[in-house]
C-alpha cells in the first residue's frame, strides 16, 4: 500500500516537472520567425514597430492586403514611446524571437542592427522616396530602410487667438517679428482669455534637447543627418540664438515650466485655448482631434521657428524607417518587399495609405490635398517647396539629446549658466564619439 | 524521516527549474556580461574591470546612488514612525478601527505607477491651487526642483507603504499580554511610560523586520520614481534602478548597465543578509 502511494507521488511529481518543461519548450518554438508554415503556401510577416498611433489603421490596411494576397498573413505589433519600443526590440532580438520587419529611427540605431538589415536599394518603395528622405538609412550607397512618412514641427498656434489679437501669422518670419507678436499677445492676455503665450514643457527633455536644439544645430551640419552622425564634435555656432528663443518661450510661458509635460502642454493648455502657441509637431493632430475635432480642423496653424538667414523653414524629417530582417527566411523577405512596394508605390496602396494613415508622405505620387490633418498639409507644402531644415538630431550620439535637454533644464532652473550648458554639451558629444 | 529521495527532488524540480531559469542563470550571465562589451545582442571583447572602474568616475551614477541612500534613510524613518503610529491608533478600542485599518492599508493595493500619476497631479495641480488660495508660496512649483522632487517621492512612498508596515506592528501589538499593561497601570505608570517601558520593548522585534523590509523596498523603488518625476528635473531625482535602466536601454550600454546592476545587487544583498543575520541572532537569544 505504502509503495503504491510512493509510486503515485513520484509519477505526479514527474508529470508536474514535465509539464513545466513542456511549457518552456512550447514557448520557445512558437515565438519563432513566423516560419511555422514551411510549405510555402502561407507566409507570415511579423512586423514590430514603435508607433502606436496608427495601429488600428495599419491593421485595416493589412487586412485589405491579405485579402488580395491570401497566402500572406501580416502580424503587427506596436509598442509605444521611443525608449520602450527599443527595449522591447532589443529583448526580442536577444531572446531569438526576432521580428521579420522592424522600425529604426536613424543612423545611430541602424549601426546597432546593421547585421540584421536587408539591402532594399532596388525596391520601388525606396526608388520613389522623396529626395533626401533616405539619407538617414543609407550606408555606402546601400539603402537599408523604407521611410514611414515625414513629420515636421514648429510653433503650432491658435488661429482664433491670433486673429483676435490682430496678428497676421504670414508676416511673422524673423525672430524680431515673433518677439513683437509675442509681446502683443502678452499685453492682451486678459481680453484673449489666455493664461500665457507659450506653454513650454520643461519636463520633456526631448522638446528642448532634440527639437529646439536641432533648429540651431542644423546649419552647423549643413542640414545633413549623416554629417551630424559622423561629426566628432559640436560647436554650437548658433548657441546664442537658441538661448534667445528658449528665453522667449520661457519668459512668456505658463509657469512653472519645469514640471509641465507633453500632455499638459498639448491637452490641458493648448487644446483648451489657454496657450496661444506651442512648440510641437503635426503628430499632435490625433490628440487635438480627440479633444475637439472642430478645433483641430479649423483652428490650428504652424509657424516656422525663426533661424537667422533661414527664415520661413520648417524642420522636416523621417522619424522612422521600416527595416527588413535579413536573417529571416528568403520567402518572408520577398513577401515583405512586395508588401512595402504595394504600400508605397502602387496606386491602390497609396490611396489606402493616404486615406487611412494620415501621413505626410515621404514618397512621390501622393496628393497633398488628400491629407486629413491641416498641420500635415501645411508641412507637406513646406516640404514640396523645399523650405525645410533637416532633422539632424537623429544623428546625435545615443542619448545625447536627453542629456543636453537635462542641462537645458538646469539652465531653466537657474542652476547652470548658458555657457556652461553649451560646454557640457560639447564635452559629452566628444566623449561619446 | 528520510527526505532526500527521488520524490523529494521531483517535487522540488519545478521550483528549482523555474528559479534557475529566471533568477540564477540571468544573474550569473549578467555577472559575466558585466566584464565584457556586450551590447545586448553580441559581445566581442573581454574588458575585465573596466566598467567597474568607470563607475567610480560616473557622477550621474554616484549622485543617483547618494540620492537613493538619502531617500532610503528618510523613508525608513518616516515609514516606521507612521506605521507604528497608525498601528497604535487602530489598536485602541475605537468603533471605527476596522474601517481605519482597511483605509490605511488600501494605498498599498494600488500600483506604484498609478499612485505616481495621481500624486503628480496632486503635487502639480492641487498644491498650486491650494497655494494660490491660501497664499502659501511654498506650495507652488512642486517637482520643479530636486528638493521638492525628493520630498514628493518620500511623501508618496510613505503614504503607500505605511499601511503595510502598520499591519506588521499590529500583529506584534496584539500579542502583548493585557496583564502587563494593566499591572503597569495599577503601579501608576502614565500612558507614555507604559508605551516607553512596556509596549516599546515588546514590539522591538517588529522594528528589525520592518526596518529591513522598508530599507530594501525603498532602495529598489522604480515605478513610483518613473511615474512621479521620471528622474526630472535635470536627473536630480533619478534613483539607482532608473539610472540602470537608462544606461542599458537609452544609452544602449548594456554591459555597463549590467555592471551597475551588479553593484546595486551587492548593496541590496548586504541589506538582506544582515536582516537574516540579525533575525537569527534574535531567535537564539530568545
Amino acid at each position: 500500500m505504502k509503495k503504491t502511494k510512493m509510486t503515485m507521488m513520484t509519477l505526479m511529481a514527474g508529470a508536474a516537472s514535465l509539464g513545466l518543461l513542456a511549457a518552456c519548450g512550447g514557448d520557445g518554438n512558437n515565438g519563432g520567425n513566423g516560419e511555422g508554415s514551411g510549405d510555402g503556401e502561407q507566409i507570415t510577416i511579423d512586423i514590430f514597430q514603435g508607433k502606436v498611433e496608427f495601429r488600428d489603421q495599419f491593421l485595416e490596411m493589412a487586412a485589405q492586403y491579405e485579402e488580395e494576397n491570401p497566402n500572406v498573413q501580416i502580424e503587427f505589433g506596436a509598442v509605444g514611446g521611443g525608449s520602450d519600443y527599443f527595449t522591447s526590440l532589443r529583448s526580442r532580438f536577444s531572446s531569438g524571437d526576432e521580428p521579420d520587419v522592424f522600425s529604426l529611427a536613424g543612423p545611430s540605431e541602424l549601426s546597432d542592427y546593421q547585421d540584421y538589415a536587408e539591402d532594399v536599394t532596388d525596391l520601388a518603395a525606396t526608388d520613389t522616396a522623396l529626395e533626401g528622405t533616405l539619407d538617414g538609412i543609407t550606408v555606402d550607397d546601400t539603402v537599408y530602410g523604407i521611410p514611414f512618412n515625414q513629420e515636421g514641427y514648429g510653433f503650432i498656434y491658435n488661429k482664433q487667438v491670433f486673429e483676435e489679437a490682430g496678428i497676421n501669422p504670414d508676416e511673422i518670419l524673423s525672430y524680431e517679428d515673433l518677439e513683437e507678436a509675442v509681446q502683443t499677445l502678452d499685453s492682451q492676455k486678459e481680453e484673449l482669455g489666455i493664461e500665457g503665450v507659450f506653454a513650454l514643457p520643461g519636463s520633456e527633455a526631448w522638446v528642448m534637447g532634440n527639437h529646439l536644439a536641432n533648429v540651431y544645430l542644423a546649419p552647423e551640419f549643413n542640414n545633413d543627418v549623416m554629417e551630424a552622425y559622423e561629426s566628432d564634435t559640436v560647436q554650437f555656432e548658433r548657441g546664442d540664438e537658441m538661448q534667445r528663443m528658449l528665453d522667449l518661450q520661457n519668459e512668456y510661458s505658463i509657469q512653472p515650466v519645469l514640471n509641465m509635460d507633453y500632455s499638459q502642454q498639448v491637452e490641458q493648455y493648448f487644446s483648451l485655448g489657454d496657450a496661444a502657441m506651442i512648440q510641437q509637431g503635426d503628430w499632435i493632430h490625433p490628440t487635438l482631434e480627440q479633444m475637439d475635432p472642430e478645433f483641430a480642423e479649423e483652428n490650428v496653424g504652424i509657424l516656422p521657428i525663426p533661424l537667422e538667414g533661414e527664415e520661413g523653414k520648417v524642420p522636416v524629417g523621417v522619424p522612422n524607417y521600416w527595416v527588413i530582417n535579413s536573417q529571416t527566411d528568403q520567402e518572408v523577405i520577398d513577401a515583405a518587399k512586395d508588401f512595402f512596394d504595394w504600400m508605397y508605390a502602387s496606386e491602390e496602396g497609396i490611396e489606402v495609405v493616404q486615406e487611412q494613415l494620415n501621413f505626410i508622405p515621404a514618397h512621390e505620387n501622393f496628393e497633398p490635398e488628400n491629407i486629413n490633418s491641416p498641420l500635415s498639409r501645411d508641412i507637406y507644402e513646406y516640404s514640396l517647396e523645399e523650405n525645410t531644415i533637416g532633422w539632424i538630431f537623429l544623428g546625435y550620439p545615443t542619448a545625447w539629446g536627453d542629456d543636453f535637454g537635462a542641462h537645458v533644464q538646469e539652465y531653466l532652473a537657474g542652476e547652470r549658466d548658458w555657457e556652461d550648458v553649451l560646454e557640457a554639451g560639447t564635452q559629452e558629444w566628444e566623449s561619446s564619439r | 524521516m528520510r527526505n532526500k529521495d527521488l520524490t523529494f527532488w521531483l517535487f522540488l524540480a519545478p521550483v528549482i527549474l523555474a528559479l534557475g531559469a529566471v533568477v540564477v542563470i540571468p544573474l550569473l550571465a549578467g555577472f559575466f556580461y558585466s566584464f565584457t562589451d556586450w551590447n545586448g545582442l553580441t559581445f566581442n571583447n573581454f574588458l575585465g574591470l573596466e566598467h567597474y572602474l568607470r563607475l567610480l568616475d560616473d557622477g550621474r551614477f554616484l549622485s543617483s546612488l547618494w540620492f537613493t541612500i538619502q531617500f532610503s534613510v528618510v523613508t525608513v524613518v518616516l515609514l516606521n514612525v507612521f506605521g507604528l503610529g497608525l498601528a497604535l491608533l487602530v489598536t485602541q478600542k475605537l468603533k471605527s478601527s476596522n474601517l481605519l485599518r482597511t483605509i490605511f492599508f488600501m494605498p498599498n493595493l494600488i500600483g506604484g505607477l498609478i499612485l505616481g500619476f495621481i500624486w503628480q497631479f496632486i503635487f502639480i495641480g492641487v498644491f498650486s491651487d491650494l497655494g494660490d488660495l491660501l497664499g502659501i508660496a511654498g506650495l507652488d512649483g512642486w517637482l520643479t526642483t530636486g528638493t521638492t522632487g525628493f520630498w514628493g517621492l518620500v511623501i508618496l512612498t510613505t503614504w503607500q507603504l505605511a499601511g503595510y508596515i502598520m499591519i506588521i506592528y499590529i500583529a506584534y501589538l496584539q500579542s502583548i499580554p493585557e496583564e502587563l499593561l494593566e499591572a503597569a497601570k495599577v503601579d501608576g505608570a502614565s500612558p507614555f511610560q507604559r508605551f516607553r517601558n512596556v509596549t516599546f520593548p515588546l514590539v522591538a522585534p517588529a522594528f528589525t523586520i520592518s526596518m529591513f523590509l522598508t530599507l530594501s523596498t525603498s532602495f529598489k523603488i522604480y515605478d513610483q520614481n518613473l511615474a512621479l518625476t521620471d528622474g526630472g528635473p535635470f536627473n536630480s531625482t533619478e534613483m539607482v534602478a532608473m539610472n540602470i535602466v537608462y544606461t542599458a536601454f537609452s544609452s544602449n550600454e548594456m554591459a555597463y548597465g549590467q555592471a551597475k546592476a551588479i553593484i546595486f545587487f551587492v548593496f541590496v544583498a548586504i541589506i538582506a543578509v544582515s536582516q537574516v543575520y540579525y533575525n537569527k541572532k534574535k531567535e537564539v537569544e530568545m
